[in-house]
């Protein structure tokens, strides 16, 4: 038995390397771009953008105050008037887009997850002696899993606002562009998380259905949709409450969202009614991660 | 004003379970006593009562004279730097490396900086003691290995090298030997006395094996549904007594509660 | 799951909810008018499409407008907008880790409720919500709707942007880290507190280390994230991916545009397979 010096264990001391790598990487870069100077402002505080910024503080404040004094009924008559406008109506359209998107990225999502899941898409799954068949059929199935896996990948890496700006241009004025952008995009996301809980099931079970003969289909109807059911309903109340997020933001394109309203109003200079709908966007989300976390929790009780 | 560890008229409860009852009981520095009982028979709740991590419903807690139920927080702390625990479920954090969980138990001597000192970059002079510490309960060469990575016997000595590290003058050990195989067992209890030997350190240690209690330990307190049954020396001990603690066929056996509350003390349960 | 009463409660509850989500898809698309007859796209529109979607297979190298001599190549220019989306998020990273991990702290059960008594208790508590508060607030208005609120305070600003996609991302980086923290479990903890350490020295030393690996994996999807919404500032005439994307799009250059956005799509998926593999080796 040789033992070792303290110095010696110490230089032999388990060291992860790649996570160390890349976090000194990641802060040399954050260091580096902040000592760079490029997103230092020296215009930030100069007394002219102080008079700027009061100004601006004052004209987000309701209209009909600004002049007098603060009046609750004033206020509260505003308000009530932008919200008949356009408020109630720009709600129901953003939630309506929330609702269709995660709903298509779910099915779309699942069906994806499928072929792009490693236990299911090979030549003999859930067999736990090597496989009988040849080279070429392996491939095949690998090339698959690839492929998909790579779609799913573009679908998630293109944000969904460049999604929307693309198809607006290609499918007119509709609401299609803002649903299919979120979920092109969400079906991404939702066929990688539900790929990863298709592979972490536990053979056992499938096992028994493949030896009975059921074919990969019918094992996945059968099976693996019962047995991953709760978190996948876990992860599509998580990204409705994204898409809920995103449906308010893609109304600056043009589809008439809750985004529309608070760009136009931008644009008109009604800085007050802007920051009115701001908050009602800020709102909406709240109630969204409400509404996700109380159904996330059921999920779970219900399991 | 009574030196060593002192528990006067002490009960405990909870909830609906009377946990310790008219617990007495006086420690000598440098005394060392085995706790036996039943699982369920308050070994835990007695062991945890003596550093007020549990409070007294009556009665109260006394080391070197002070009353723990009765002073500052800050008093508190300090007293606590000055007893040792080691636990059931060990208590130590996987993530870190050993030395890093055995500095850990000196923590309330040290300042904030101070502790980030020892964890992250620790003095020549701490990693020299850390690994005296660690030869003598013989896994020196572990020293810099994650804490997760070990056998649970190897963890159960880090647990036992961080209480040491702490330089307590008291020393709780809860069921140090669980996780430890038989021939193991003896010798973490052997090292353990002798450790505690050579710095006069007072030793009350749980166990539920009596071969080991009666071996290793001069003294012997008794507890069953928790009361204190006899607490005496080792060799006055009669078989009789011992067989009667641990006599199932009593028409009142240890409560069902009682059991979820030493379990839970314990931290089997999380 | 005891008893079969209970088994058939909770597959009830399932079909619920699934029966609720199927409503609800239902009633968005009538609301939207979604009618799949209306994906189809008409003559003028067709021929846009097929354009469009041509050049997802044969990106062009040079480019398609008119541009000045000495101008970079393409593909320099795509590297180089690539290049500003990572510094825009890289330095929004930079403000919502500081500002995540402060906020984190203050708005911690563990470290302002639970360890404490006496008017400490009360004092936490306060500073507690105040800063659940913040955080909410922080968080629930989208980086590009701050983007706006800040264009309209400030003009064009890249220290605006940058903060505007700090804000959101400091904001859930602060709840996720203080969720995590507050979800350790305590036996080291305790363990630590009965040897006398201190409150502040139980959070940093025992329970920040046990969630750490947990903390370091979310940040590195947050940075991900953050490249995304950096690309998408790029629409509001900030330098990043987005603005050439809409310049060559509105200009139907289709080539340019799958050049940019194949230029995206390589940047989040290396940073995704990176994420990953430090994910893997921290579990």
């Amino acid at each position: 038995m040789n033992a070792m010096t303290l110095p010696e264990l110490y230089r032999a001391r388990p060291r992860n390397l790649v996570v160390r790598g890349s976090l000194m990487a990641m802060l040399i870069l954050i260091a580096g771009v902040w000592l760079s100077g490029e997103f230092l402002d020296p215009q930030a505080f100069t007394d002219k953008r102080q008079e700027n910024v009061a100004r601006f503080l004052n004209e987000l404040r309701p209209n009909p105050l600004q002049s007098a004094s603060f009046d609750v009924t004033l206020a509260l008559t505003w308000a009530h008037s932008i919200m008949q406008e356009k408020g109630w109506d720009a709600l129901r359209i953003t939630l309506a887009i929330s609702f269709a998107a995660i709903t298509l990225a779910g099915i779309f999502g699942g069906l994806l997850a499928l072929p792009a899941a490693r236990n299911l898409t090979r030549s003999e799954p859930f067999v736990i002696n090597r496989t009988t068949c040849s080279r070429m059929t392996n491939l095949i199935w690998s090339i698959l899993v690839g492929a998909t896996r790579l779609l799913l990948i573009f679908l998630r890496a293109i944000p969904e606002y460049v999604w929307a700006f693309l198809l607006l241009a290609l499918l007119g004025p509709t609401a299609w562009p803002a649903v299919l952008a979120l979920a092109l995009h969400n079906t991404g996301v939702f066929g990688k998380l539900a790929a990863e809980v298709i592979e972490d099931l536990p053979a056992g079970p499938l096992r028994s259905m493949t030896g009975m003969g059921a074919s990969r289909l019918q094992v996945a109807a059968f099976t693996i949709l019962p047995l991953t059911l709760p978190r996948l309903l876990l992860f599509f109340f998580y990204r409705w409450e994204t898409c809920v997020r995103e449906a308010t933001v893609l109304g600056m394109l043009g589809i008439v969202s809750l985004g529309f309203w608070i760009q136009d109003a931008r644009a008109r200079n009604f800085y007050d009614e802007m920051f009115f709908l701001i908050l009602l966007g800020a709102l909406i989300v709240l109630l969204g991660e409400v509404i996700s976390t109380w159904a996330r929790w059921h999920v779970r009780r219900a399991s | 004003m009574l030196s060593g560890l002192q528990l006067e008229n002490v009960g405990v409860s909870f909830e609906a379970t009377r946990a310790l009852e008219d617990v007495n009981l006086h420690l000598e520095q440098g005394e060392a006593v085995a706790l036996v009982g039943l699982s369920g028979a308050g070994k835990t709740t007695l062991l945890h009562t003596c550093n007020a991590m549990v409070s007294p419903s009556t009665g109260r807690v006394l080391i070197n004279g002070q009353d723990l139920s009765k002073i500052s927080s800050h008093a508190l702390k300090i007293a606590r730097i000055n007893i040792g625990f080691i636990h059931q479920d060990l208590s130590l954090v996987p993530n870190l490396r050993v030395i890093q969980n055995v500095v850990s138990g000196r923590l309330g001597r040290r300042s904030l900086i101070g502790g980030a000192r020892d964890l992250l970059f620790p003095a020549g002079d701490v990693t020299e003691r850390v690994y005296d510490i660690l030869t003598s309960v013989g896994i020196a060469e572990k020293i810099y290995e994650r804490t997760d990575h070990l056998s649970g016997g190897q963890q159960q000595r880090v647990a036992i090298a961080r209480a040491l590290f702490q330089e307590p003058q008291f020393l709780l050990a809860d069921e140090p030997i669980s996780s430890v195989d038989p021939v193991r067992a003896e010798a973490t209890i052997a090292l353990l006395k002798t450790l505690c030997a050579e710095r006069n350190i007072t030793l009350l240690m749980s166990l539920h094996n009596l071969k080991l209690a009666t071996t290793f330990f001069p003294r012997l307190v008794a507890l069953r549904e928790g009361r204190v049954v006899f607490d005496k020396a080792t060799d006055t001990v009669l078989p009789s007594e011992l067989e009667a603690i641990f006599d199932l066929t009593e028409s009142s056996p240890v409560s069902e509660e009682a059991r979820d509350f030493e379990d839970r003390l314990g931290g089997r349960f999380g | 799951m005891a008893g079969l009463a209970e088994a058939t409660a909770s597959s009830g509850q399932r079909r619920w909810i699934l029966i609720a989500i199927v409503a609800s898809g239902i009633w968005a698309s009538i609301t939207l008018d979604l009618y799949p007859a209306l994906l189809v796209p008409g003559q003028g529109g067709l021929a846009v499409v097929t354009e469009f979607f041509s050049y997802a297979l044969s990106p062009v190298t040079t480019y398609q407008s008119k541009v000045p001599e000495g101008t970079k190549p393409l593909a320099a220019q795509a590297l180089l907008a690539a290049w500003h989306t990572v510094k825009f998020a890289a330095a929004a990273m930079g403000l919502s880790l500081v500002g995540g991990i402060s906020l984190g702290f203050l708005s911690s059960y563990s470290l302002m409720i639970e360890t404490r008594r006496g008017i400490t208790r009360v004092i936490g508590g306060t500073i507690y919500a105040i800063a659940r508060l913040t955080i909410t607030l922080m968080r629930s208005i989208h980086e590009l709707l701050w983007a706006v609120l800040f264009l309209a305070a400030f003009g064009i600003s890249q220290l605006g942007a940058v903060i505007a996609l700090a804000l959101p991302c400091a904001g859930i980086l602060a709840k996720i880290f203080s969720e995590l923290i507050d979800e350790t479990p305590r036996h080291a903890a305790h363990a630590a507190e009965a040897a006398g350490a201190s409150p502040i020295q139980i959070y940093c030393f025992i329970l920040a280390p046990q969630a750490l690996p947990n903390i370091l994996a979310y940040s590195f999807y947050r940075f991900e994230c953050a490249l995304r919404s950096s690309a998408v500032l790029g629409f509001f005439g900030y330098p990043t991916l987005g603005f050439y994307i809409a310049a060559s799009f509105e200009n139907l250059y289709y080539g340019e545009v799958w050049v940019y956005l194949y230029t995206l799509f390589l940047l989040v998926a290396a940073v995704d397979l990176w994420s990953g593999a430090i994910r893997k080796r921290l579990a």
